[in-house]
């Protein structure tokens, strides 16, 4: 079993010391309520005590904490007292993550998490080990799983070739050898950051692939490298000079470049998206210097017509002092969303290694991970109505895991692109033909207006309640919250549609954020027809879409909202018949479903 | 398709029941604490929650339905909302037969169907009789095995 790197000892040993320091802290205060020869001065002493012993079994856990690439699992063993040990198959693994803070950085050091469909949380963490050791972590696995799967491809086949009882004419044979010529020893090198590789999986394409990729390192390394430094880490992907890959090249797939994101892109991202995370930060400030913000609120309104200090002030100065730290609250979020945006995806690249994504991003924290592209489970085009204005979008791929952020298993593929590149993209990676939309009947248009109505309704009920019970007398102007009624309900109305295609079922909604996903009929988990009381009388229906890919709250389940009843049924039975045709079809060839080169 | 076993009324209309009981003790609290809650509006709203209660396990049982599809299983279910949903054989992760407390005293069973899907991922068909249950339950591992296919996730 490895070990974590030495520095990780001194980390564990400072968050135990902290947490146990509290216990006899507690203990004592607790029981000096209780009993009187105990006494709150001891505090003092027991602190210490506590202190010492979190050391003690931070150091511990380090000692107890191993973890082993094997041939057949990653295994990870933990715990001091309780122990537990823990072997996640390679078939099963959706990504394997990357993640470096500022401080991680500055001392060459790695969290890498391993994630599996299963469980709420991460399944393996290493917190942490060398950089090196993370990639050489991340690029093993890779190799590993991608020669499991291998090993499926040929029992499958194998079982196919019985079934068949054709013998071997039919089957290609030197070009299909699938799990390389891979010297036994091998697995048991030891950890150096040099075996990164994918074994091929389809020697003649890789051989092509990999002088593409040869050609491509010499004129530009910078973008074949993994991690922030380029140096010492990218042998893997630099230049030919390890003896097994001169004796055979083909055996070592490089990292080949996707997609970067480039400044441009960059920028507009940053300033077209925003992020709910910001919100809660200005909250958090306002929360904990509550009255330093209202200070500065009432200096900065003061030259505009402000009150001199919040008690003394009439209506007209408190309206001006409202106006402003509004327009002051607004401003400061935005940049600070702009500012997490732009730090977040800093530097970003997608990259192929096999059939594997791999990506990087990130200006202070380093993210980079690597998702097995048969892992995907949808493909989703997002994009706000700033960026439709400028024609932008971006393209992200579902899986089953759980990614570094919030976001379920959304992983951006292409934060950002003009819309004819990301729908060529998505087009290219998922084989779907340009979907034809279709749309809700108009009479869902008129179940929008009737529930923004009901809003608006409720919103003037609130004014007036407020007005009986404060100085605001004027309720009658959120009746203005009607005028927004209309285009609301169009603008839902037109961002609905779906298109149900030969292999894909595309479904798009939203306004805010638009997601026009698409998800392979063989991906489907369950489909449903879901229609309320309302929906029953208007005859029409929503068509609820279910695959494996874990989301957030916010990224609901596809669905396709109120299409007629009889359009619902039938895209319910067309999707679950071409699931079936998908299934034998996948079951009688190897196909991914996916071109990963899809740039 | 199939419907369930009448008996899932009773367990349903002791849901009805559980609710109502719940509303009236809360009411009671909040007369006897916050605000003086006249006994006449206390007693009409449990009683109204308790018809409710008792047409709604009555028309969900009407409406509830399912069958073994070719290659799915189907449910009909919903008052309010009504859900029409196919779970096909290859995405069933694993199948259990459960009940509770009333469940047990009705002699009923329910069959919950895993998938690995996000939402909707876990399809319950309650008020089985526990023969029945069981014999789905075969049912359904039978036909998820002889359906493999590959992973799902």
């Amino acid at each position: 079993m490895n070990r974590l790197h030495p520095l990780s000892a001194v980390t564990y040993a400072i968050q135990y010391g902290f947490l146990w320091l509290w216990i006899p802290v507690f203990l004592v205060v607790v029981l000096a309520g209780v009993f009187d020869p105990v006494s709150g001065a001891w505090v003092p002493v027991a602190a210490p005590f506590g202190f010492l012993f979190g050391i003690g079994y931070g150091v511990a856990y380090y000692y107890r904490f191993g973890y082993e690439v094997t041939t057949d699992t990653v295994d990870v063993s933990s715990g001091v007292v309780a122990r537990r040990s823990r072997e996640i198959p390679y078939r099963r693994i959706q990504n394997v993550d990357i993640r470096q803070s500022v401080f991680q950085r500055l001392f060459g050091l790695a969290t890498v998490s391993v994630e599996t469909a299963g469980g709420g949380d991460t399944e393996a963490s290493l917190y942490f080990v060398s950089e090196g050791e993370a990639n050489r972590l991340q690029s093993e696995i890779r190799r590993r799983t991608a020669e499991a799967k291998g090993q499926q491809r040929d029992r499958k086949r194998a079982r196919r070739d019985e079934a068949k009882r054709e013998g071997e004419s039919e089957d290609e044979p030197a070009s299909r050898d699938l799990i390389g010529p891979e010297p036994p020893e091998e697995f048991d090198r030891p950890a150096g950051p040099t075996d990164g590789e994918v074994p091929p999986r389809n020697a003649a394409d890789d051989t092509t692939r990999v002088r593409d990729a040869t050609g491509d390192v010499g004129a530009d390394a910078r973008t074949d490298r993994v991690g922030p430094e380029p140096a010492d880490r990218t042998e893997g992907f630099g230049p030919v000079t390890d003896r097994d890959r001169r004796e055979d090249p083909t055996a070592h797939p490089q990292k080949e470049r996707l997609f970067d994101l480039e400044a441009k892109e960059l920028l507009l991202y940053s300033f077209t998206s925003f992020r709910p995370a910001a919100v809660a930060a200005v909250l958090f400030i306002f929360f904990f210097a509550t009255e330093a913000v209202v200070d500065l609120f009432v200096t900065i309104a003061q030259p505009f017509g402000g009150p001199t200090d919040l008690e003394t002030g009439d209506t007209a100065s408190y309206g001006i002092l409202t106006i402003i730290s509004g327009v002051i609250s607004i401003l400061v979020t935005y940049a600070l969303s702009v500012a997490y945006t732009f730090a977040t995806y800093y530097d970003f690249q997608l990259g192929r290694v096999g059939d594997d994504f791999v990506y990087e991003r990130g200006l202070l924290q380093r993210y980079s991970g690597s998702i097995p592209s048969e892992k995907v489970q949808a493909v989703t085009v997002t994009d706000n109505p700033l960026q439709r204005l400028i024609e932008y979008g971006g393209l992200w791929v579902e899986t089953a895991g759980y990614g570094p952020e919030s976001n379920g298993g959304s992983q951006s593929a292409v934060p950002l692109a003009q819309h004819p590149r990301v729908y060529r993209f998505t087009e290219n990676l998922t084989g779907v033909e340009t979907p034809k939309f279709e749309g809700p009947p108009p009479i869902a248009r008129r179940r929008y207006l009737v529930r923004y109505s009901l809003l608006a309704a409720v919103f003037v009920a609130i004014a007036f309640g407020v007005s009986t019970v404060t100085a605001f007398e004027n309720w009658y102007v959120a009746a203005a919250a009607f005028l927004a009624v209309p285009p609301a309900a169009h603008l839902r109305y037109v961002h609905i549609g779906y298109y149900v295609g030969d292999d894909h079922i595309v479904i798009r909604g939203g306004f805010w954020r638009r997601r026009t996903t698409v998800v392979p009929y063989y991906r489907l988990q369950t489909v449903s027809v879901r229609r309320s009381i309302f929906q029953r009388r208007l005859g029409i229906a929503s068509l609820v879409v279910d695959t494996a890919s874990s989301r957030s709250f916010f990224w609901s389940s596809t669905t396709v909202y109120d299409i007629d009843l009889e359009d619902a049924r039938e895209a319910r039975d067309t999707s679950r018949d071409r699931l079936q045709t998908a299934l034998r079809e996948r079951a009688a060839d190897d196909d991914l479903g996916l071109e990963v080169d899809f740039t | 398709m199939e419907s369930l076993n009448p008996r899932i009324r009773f367990l349903w209309i002791a849901q009805g029941v559980i609710t109502a009981a719940v509303l009236g003790v809360v009411l009671a609290a909040v007369d006897q604490l916050v605000v003086t809650v006249p006994t006449a509006v206390l007693a009409g709203t449990v009683v109204l929650v308790l018809l409710a209660g008792i047409l709604y396990a009555i028309r969900l049982y009407q409406i509830w339905q399912f069958e073994l599809q070719s290659d799915a299983l189907y449910l009909e279910r919903g008052v309010i909302t009504f859900v029409e949903t196919a779970v096909p054989f290859v995405r069933v992760q694993h199948v259990d037969t459960q009940f509770g407390p009333i469940e047990r005293m009705l002699g009923l069973s329910s069959v919950v169907v895993y998938t690995a899907g996000s939402r909707n991922a876990d399809v319950r068909i309650p008020g089985l009789t526990p023969d029945r249950a069981r014999e789905l339950q075969d049912t359904l591992r039978d036909l998820a095995i002889d359906s493999e296919a590959d992973d799902a996730v």
